[in-house]
C-alpha cells in the first residue's frame, strides 16, 4: 500500500477546475469531459479510475493541451502552480510538455519512433530543453537508463525499440518523461499493455522514482488491482464526471457512490470462492475424463512453443491454464482443437484418439471441442446475422433447417440474449454480447469440452463478471468441462476447480485451485501471485 | 445504418457523385448508341469538316467529320459501345482469374501459394505496355486479344489484392470458429471471406475499368488495338494525329471523351473508399 | 503458420533474390519465345514478305534451323542470346544490339528528366496535404491526382500540344533531336511524364503521411515538447517517406511504357519508337530483345528497391525480408 513518504506540501502542483471537453457531433453524449474537478501534490499519486468510455483519456489529452483530434477543451481551467494552461500559446506548451509536466502512455513500443535509435530519443529530451553539449547528453541519457534500472545501458541506448521488450521499452518511455525531473508525470494505462510480473516491475520503479524525486502523478487505469497498490487517491469517473474523490484506503473498503461499489464488486478476487460455494452438480459420472492430452508439443524449428504438456480435464469441471504472454499457452488452445498440427503427443477426446482424425471424420467429430475466442469484434463474420451464423453452426453439427431455426433461438435464451438479436449483425452488439454470441455458437454443437482462449481480457470488468457467472451456470446446467486459457490469476481464481501454471512451453505447476493460490509450490507461481497488484485489498 | 444506405450516402459527396454521373452518362451512350447517334459511323461523307459545319442535305455536323468523311459525334458514340463493352470483358475476366488464383493462394499458403506467386511476378515483371504489344504481335489485333491482353496486364494485380485480404481475413477468429466447427473449405472461401473483401475489391473493379479503357484507348493510339475500320477512340487519335495541327478536333475530341469516362470511374472509385474507411471506422 | 525463414544475413538473402531474379528472367524468355516463334510459317512469311513461295520459305526455314524441335531452337536462342547474339533487326537492318543500346541512352535521359521532375513535386505535394489533413490544400492535392491518373499519356500529349504548340506556339511539337540536342524539346515529353506518375507519388505520400500522423510515437514527440516543425522534420518524415521512396523506384518500371507512348506521339528516337517499329514490323528478333531488356530493368529495380526499403526501415529484418520477397 502507497504511503507518503514525504511530508505533502499544503498547496496543489496541478489544479484542475470545471474542465469540459466536447465530443464531435455524431457521439454518443455531447461531454468527453463534464465539468471536472481536481488537485494534485507533489510526492502524491492520484489514480484515476473508470471503465473505457468514461472520458479518463480524455481528460489526460486535454491536461496536457492536446486533445485527441475531434475534442475540443470548452470551459474550466488548469493550472500548473500559478500558471494558467489552457488558451495558452502553442509555443508557450512546447516550453512546458517534457520539462514541468510529462507523460507516459498505453503502448510503450508503438510509442517510440521505430526508425530513431532509444538512446537518441532520450537525449532529444535534453535537446529541446536543455543546454549541454552533446557529450554532456549522452552522459545523461546513459546515467538515465541506468537509474531506470536496465542492465548495459550502452547496448539499450543504440537499439531500436522493435529491438527491445514492451516493458524495457516502457521504462525508456519513463526515462524519457522524468529526465528534465518534471513537477507531474501524467501516467494512462502505462501497465496495461505488459505481463503481470513486468507490471509490478514498472509499478515498484514509479514509486521508487517518486520517493526520491517528489513527483505529482496522474495515474490513469482501468485495473483495481493497480489503484490498490500505489494509489494514494482515487478518483472514479463515469460518462465523463467524477462520481468519488477521496483517500485510497477509504475509497477502496467504503466506497459511498453505488457505482465505486458495483465496479469494486465486480473485481474478481484472488481468493477462490470455497468448494461449496460453488454450485457445482456433482453428476453421476463427474469423474469421467472428457478430455486427455499427454507429452503434447509444438515445435517452430528450435523453438519448442508447446513442451511436454500433459492433463486431463473431468466433466463438469474447469481447469484454468494461467501464463504471461509467449508462454505457449494460446498455442496449446490451437493444437488442442487441430487449428495447428503438433509436432509430438496425444490428445484424447471422450477416450478416442483426436489427433489422428482427418478429413470427414475430424468434420464429423469436433463438435466434442469448441473454442470461444479472446477478440469479440474478430470472431464474428460482420457480415452475417447472428441467427444465421449459430444455424449453421447447428446445422454442421447434424440438425435439420428447421431444428437449426428453433436450436438457434433456445441457445440464445440460454446465454441471456433477447430473440431479436438473430436478425441482427454483430456490429449492433457490445464487447459482453459478442462474447455470448460466441458461446452461443459454440454451444450449438453440444460440446463437451470448451476451450476459452483468453476470451474475457478484452471486456471490462463488469462485462467479465457477467460471463463469468454466464460459464459457472452453463457447466452446471450442462455438466460442460471447461478449459480456460488466461493470464488473469483472478479470473482463473473465481471460476477453476484446478490451475496449471505454464511457463516457457511447460506446465510447471498443476493443482486444486485453492491449493495453487494459498500454497504455491513453484517458484514461478509464487512470482506470479507476489506480482498480482492490490493483493490482499482487492 | 444498413450496408446498402452507405454507399448510397457516399454518392452524396460531390466528386463522387460527379464520378457516378459521368459514368452513368458514358453507360447511357454506349446502350442508346444506335439511337443517339446522328450518322453511321462507317458512312464516309465530306472529309475533314469543322465542327458545327453543315453539309449540303443540312445536317450538322457537330464535332466534325474525319479524313475519310465520317462523322466525328457519331464515332465518337459508337467508340463508347466498343469501350464499354471490352473494358468490361476484360475488367470481369481478369476478376474472374484474379480472384479464383487470390483466394487459393491466400487460404492454402505453402506450394500453391509458391508457384502462383511465382507466375503472378513473372508477369508483373514486364512493363505494361511491353506485355499488350507481345501479345498482341504474336496473337494478331481483334476484341478477343485485347480482353486476353488486359486479362493478362490486371489479373496478377488483382490476384495480390485477394491473396493479401484472404491471408489477412485468414487470421481472423470467425475463420477459425468456422474451421473448428467443421466448415468445408468451399464454403468458408465463397461465405466467409469473399463476401468481407468485396469493399476493397468494389473499389479496385471501378479503377481497374478505368486502367483497362486506357489500355485500350493505348493499344488504339500505338494502332495496335481494335482493327479499323471499328468506331475506337485510341484509333481516332491515332489518325487524326499526323493532321493535328490544322484539325485538332480529329484528337482532342477522342481524348476529351476517353478522359472524362476515365475520370468518372476514378472519381467513383475514391467516393466508395472514403466510405469504405469511415464504415470501417465505426464498426 | 508461417514458417520461420533461415535467412538471416545479406549474402543469403542476396543469393536467394538474384536465383530468383534469373528463374523469373529464364521463364520470361521461354514465354516471350514460344510466343513469338512457336508458329514458324509466321516466321518466314514476316522475314520474307507476303509474297515469298512456299518453296523459299521453305527453303529459308530449312536454312535457318527452324525445322528442328522447338526446345532445341529455345535453348540454341538463349544460349546465343545470354553472348550477346540478339540477331539481326528484319527493318533497320542492323545488328541488334548495336541497334538497342543508343536508343537505350535516349530513353534513358528521358526518363531521368522526368524522375528529376517527378520526385520533388509528388514528395513536396504529398508531404503538404498530409500535414494538413482535410484541409482545403488536402482536397486539392487529392483531386489534382485523380484528374492527372485519369488522364492516358496519349491524351495528356494531346492536351499539352494543343495547348502549348497549337494555341499558345511556345514549344516545338515534335522532339526529333534531328539537329543536336535541344532542351526545349524534352519539356513536353517530360511534362507528359511527370503529369500522371506525380500525381501517383503525391496520392501515396499523402496516404503515408496520414497514417504516420496519427501514430502514436508522434503523440510522444509533440507531448516531449517539440514543435510542430521538429515532429515533421524529425520524426514524421523519416517515418513517412519510407514507402514513398521505394514506390519512386518501382516507377522506373511504369516510366517505361509511359515511355513508349511519348516518345512515338513526339517522335523522339529512342527506345520506345524502336519497340514501336519493332512492333508494327513484326520484327522478331528486335521484338524479343527489347522484351528482356525491359523486364531485366524492372527485375533489378525491384531487387533495388527492396534493398532500399530494407535500408531504411531498420524493423524490417532480412529475415522478414526474405519470407516476403518471395510473394510480393
Amino acid at each position: 500500500m502507497a504511503v507518503a513518504t514525504v511530508a505533502l506540501e499544503a498547496r496543489p502542483i496541478l489544479t484542475v477546475e470545471g474542465l469540459t471537453v466536447a465530443l464531435p457531433q455524431g457521439a454518443d453524449r455531447p461531454l468527453a469531459v463534464d465539468n471536472v474537478s481536481l488537485d494534485l501534490r507533489r510526492g502524491e499519486i492520484l489514480c484515476i479510475v473508470g471503465e473505457s468510455g468514461s472520458g479518463k483519456s480524455a481528460l489526460s489529452g486535454a491536461i496536457m493541451g492536446a486533445p485527441a483530434p475531434g475534442l475540443k477543451v470548452v470551459g474550466g481551467s488548469v493550472r500548473l502552480g500559478e500558471q494558467e494552461l489552457t488558451r495558452l500559446s502553442e509555443r508557450a506548451w512546447c516550453r512546458i510538455r517534457g520539462r514541468r509536466i510529462a507523460m507516459i502512455f498505453q503502448e510503450p513500443m508503438a510509442s517510440l519512433n521505430p526508425v530513431i535509435t532509444v538512446g537518441a530519443q532520450i537525449m532529444e529530451v535534453f535537446e529541446l530543453h536543455a543546454r549541454m553539449s552533446p557529450a554532456e547528453r549522452r552522459e545523461r541519457a546513459l546515467a538515465l537508463i541506468r537509474s531506470m534500472q536496465l542492465p548495459e545501458p550502452e547496448r539499450i541506448a543504440a537499439s531500436y525499440p522493435h529491438q527491445l521488450s514492451g516493458g524495457q521499452c516502457q521504462r525508456v518511455i519513463i526515462a524519457m518523461a522524468l529526465a528534465m525531473n518534471p513537477e507531474v508525470l501524467i501516467a494512462d494505462e502505462p501497465t496495461t499493455a505488459l505481463d503481470v510480473t513486468t507490471q509490478a516491475q514498472v509499478l515498484k520503479l514509479i514509486r521508487e522514482l517518486r520517493a526520491l524525486n517528489d513527483h505529482a502523478i496522474l495515474f490513469i487505469t482501468h485495473d483495481f488491482g493497480v489503484v490498490a497498490e500505489i494509489a494514494d487517491r482515487i478518483a472514479v469517473m463515469r460518462h465523463g464526471r467524477i462520481v468519488e474523490i477521496g483517500e485510497a484506503r477509504h475509497v477502496l473498503t467504503q466506497p459511498e457512490h453505488p457505482y465505486t461499489r458495483e465496479l469494486l464488486a465486480a473485481v474478481p478476487s484472488l481468493v477462490p470462492p470455497a468448494i461449496d460455494e460453488q454450485a457445482v452438480v456433482v453428476t453421476p459420472d463427474s469423474s469421467k475424463t472428457v478430455l486427455a492430452v499427454s507429452g503434447l508439443s509444438k515445435s517452430y524449428g528450435p523453438v519448442r512453443a508447446v513442451n511436454e504438456i500433459s492433463f486431463d480435464l473431468q466433466r463438469g469441471t474447469t481447469l484454468s491454464i494461467v501464463g504471461e504472454s509467449g508462454c505457449g499457452k494460446s498455442s496449446l488452445a490451437r493444437l488442442i482443437v487441430r487449428l495447428a498440427e503438433p509436432t509430438g503427443g496425444r490428445v484424447e477426446v471422450n477416450g478416442g484418439c483426436f489427433l489422428s482424425l482427418r478429413g470427414r471424420e475430424l468434420r464429423a467429430s469436433c463438435r466434442a471441442v469448441q473454442m470461444i475466442f479472446q477478440d469479440p469484434f474478430g470472431s464474428l463474420n460482420p457480415l452475417r446475422t447472428v441467427g444465421a451464423v449459430i444455424e449453421r453452426a447447428a446445422v454442421l453439427a447434424g440438425a435439420d433447417r428447421r431444428t437449426a431455426r428453433a436450436r438457434a433461438a433456445e441457445l440464445l435464451d440460454r446465454v441471456g440474449l433477447p430473440k431479436e438479436a438473430l436478425d441482427r449483425r454483430p456490429a449492433a452488439f457490445s464487447g459482453g454480447q459478442k462474447q455470448r454470441i460466441g458461446i452461443a455458437r459454440a454451444l450449438a454443437m453440444s460440446p463437451d469440452v470448451l476451450i476459452a482462449d483468453e476470451s474475457l481480457s478484452a471486456l471490462d470488468a463488469s462485462s467479465q463478471a457477467q460471463i463469468l457467472d454466464l460459464l459457472r451456470k452453463l457447466q452446471s446446467e450442462l455438466g460442460l468441462a471447461i478449459l480456460l486459457i488466461t493470464h488473469d490469476l483472478r479470473v482463473a481464481a473465481q471460476i477453476s476447480h484446478r490451475i496449471a501454471v505454464m511457463q516457457g512451453g511447460r506446465i510447471v505447476e498443476i493443482g486444486p485451485a485453492e491449493q495453487v493460490i494459498n500454497s504455491p509450490q513453484h517458484p514461478y507461481t509464487r512470482e506470479l501471485l507476489e506480482s498480482a497488484p492490490g493483493r490482499g485489498l482487492v | 445504418m444498413s450496408v446498402r444506405y452507405a454507399w448510397l450516402k457516399s454518392l452524396a459527396r460531390p466528386t463522387a457523385a460527379i464520378g457516378a454521373l459521368l459514368v452513368v452518362g458514358w453507360l447511357l451512350v454506349a446502350l442508346l448508341s444506335r439511337v443517339l447517334a446522328p450518322h453511321d459511323p462507317l458512312h464516309s461523307m465530306i472529309p475533314l469538316m469543322t465542327p458545327g459545319a453543315r453539309g449540303p442535305d443540312g445536317a450538322v455536323f457537330w464535332l466534325g467529320t474525319d479524313a475519310l468523311g465520317r462523322d466525328v459525334l457519331s464515332r465518337l458514340i459508337f467508340g463508347a459501345r466498343t469501350v464499354v463493352v471490352v473494358a468490361t470483358a476484360a475488367t470481369l475476366t481478369a476478376y474472374a482469374v484474379g480472384i479464383s488464383t487470390g483466394l487459393l493462394a491466400g487460404y492454402f499458403r505453402g506450394r500453391v501459394d509458391t508457384a502462383l506467386s511465382f507466375f503472378a511476378n513473372v508477369i508483373l515483371s514486364f512493363p505494361v505496355l511491353v506485355l499488350y504489344i507481345v501479345i498482341i504481335v504474336a496473337l494478331g489485333a481483334s476484341a478477343a486479344n485485347v480482353v486476353l491482353a488486359v486479362t493478362f496486364g490486371s489479373a496478377p494485380a488483382i490476384f495480390r489484392i485477394v491473396r493479401a485480404i484472404t491471408i489477412d481475413l485468414r487470421s481472423r477468429d470467425f475463420i477459425a470458429a468456422a474451421i473448428t466447427q467443421g466448415e468445408s473449405t468451399w464454403r468458408i472461401l465463397l461465405v466467409e471471406i469473399l463476401p468481407n473483401s468485396s469493399g476493397a475489391l468494389i473499389v479496385d473493379f471501378c479503377l481497374r475499368l478505368g486502367y483497362s479503357a486506357i489500355t485500350m484507348g493505348v493499344l488504339g493510339f500505338l494502332g495496335l488495338g481494335l482493327p479499323p475500320p471499328t468506331p475506337d477512340w485510341g484509333g481516332m487519335v491515332n489518325e487524326g494525329r499526323t493532321m493535328a495541327f490544322a484539325f485538332p478536333h480529329l484528337v482532342l475530341f477522342p481524348c476529351l471523351a476517353l478522359s472524362s469516362l476515365v475520370l468518372g470511374l476514378s472519381l467513383l472509385a475514391d467516393g466508395l473508399r472514403q466510405s469504405a474507411g469511415r464504415m470501417r471506422r465505426v464498426g | 503458420m508461417a514458417s520461420v525463414s533461415g535467412y538471416t544475413s545479406l549474402p543469403g538473402w542476396l543469393l536467394r533474390r538474384v536465383a530468383g531474379m534469373v528463374l523469373t528472367m529464364l521463364t520470361v524468355s521461354f514465354l516471350v519465345f514460344a510466343v513469338l516463334e512457336l508458329n514458324i510459317d509466321d516466321v518466314a512469311v514476316k522475314v520474307l514478305g507476303q509474297f515469298s513461295t512456299v518453296d523459299q520459305r521453305q527453303a529459308w526455314l530449312q536454312e535457318n534451323g527452324y525445322n528442328a524441335p522447338f526446345l532445341l531452337r529455345y535453348l540454341r536462342w538463349l544460349g546465343e542470346f545470354i553472348t550477346g547474339h540478339w540477331g539481326t533487326s528484319t527493318y533497320y537492318r542492323e545488328d541488334v544490339l548495336t541497334l538497342i543500346l543508343p536508343r537505350l541512352g535516349a530513353s534513358g535521359i528521358l526518363a531521368g528528366a522526368a524522375l528529376l521532375a517527378i520526385v520533388p513535386v509528388g514528395l513536396l505535394m504529398g508531404i503538404i496535404a498530409g500535414v494538413r489533413e482535410g484541409s482545403a490544400v488536402d482536397r486539392l492535392v487529392s483531386v489534382f491526382a485523380i484528374v492527372t491518373t485519369s488522364i492516358p499519356e496519349f491524351a495528356s500529349a494531346v492536351f499539352l500540344t494543343a495547348l502549348f504548340v497549337f494555341w499558345l506556339g511556345w514549344l516545338p511539337g515534335v522532339s526529333t533531336m534531328a539537329d543536336g540536342f535541344h532542351l526545349r524539346e524534352l519539356i513536353l515529353p517530360v511534362s507528359v511524364l511527370t503529369l500522371y506518375s506525380a500525381g501517383y507519388i503525391a496520392r501515396m505520400t499523402r496516404s503515408s503521411m496520414v497514417d504516420v500522423m496519427q501514430s502514436p510515437y508522434i503523440r510522444t514527440a509533440r507531448l516531449k515538447g517539440n514543435s510542430m516543425r521538429r515532429v515533421i522534420l524529425h520524426h514524421a518524415l523519416r517515418n513517412a517517406l519510407i514507402t514513398p521512396v521505394t514506390v519512386i523506384m518501382l516507377q522506373i518500371p511504369w516510366l517505361l511504357s509511359g515511355v513508349i507512348v511519348v516518345e512515338v506521339f513526339f517522335a523522339y528516337q529512342g527506345f520506345g519508337t524502336l519497340l514501336y517499329q519493332a512492333a508494327l514490323n513484326t520484327d522478331i528478333d528486335l521484338i524479343e530483345a527489347c522484351t528482356m531488356v525491359s523486364v531485366a530493368v524492372v527485375v533489378f529495380t525491384q531487387v533495388g528497391s527492396d534493398l532500399l526499403y530494407a535500408w531504411l526501415n531498420p524493423r524490417m529484418s532480412l529475415r522478414a525480408l526474405g519470407r516476403s520477397s518471395g510473394v510480393r
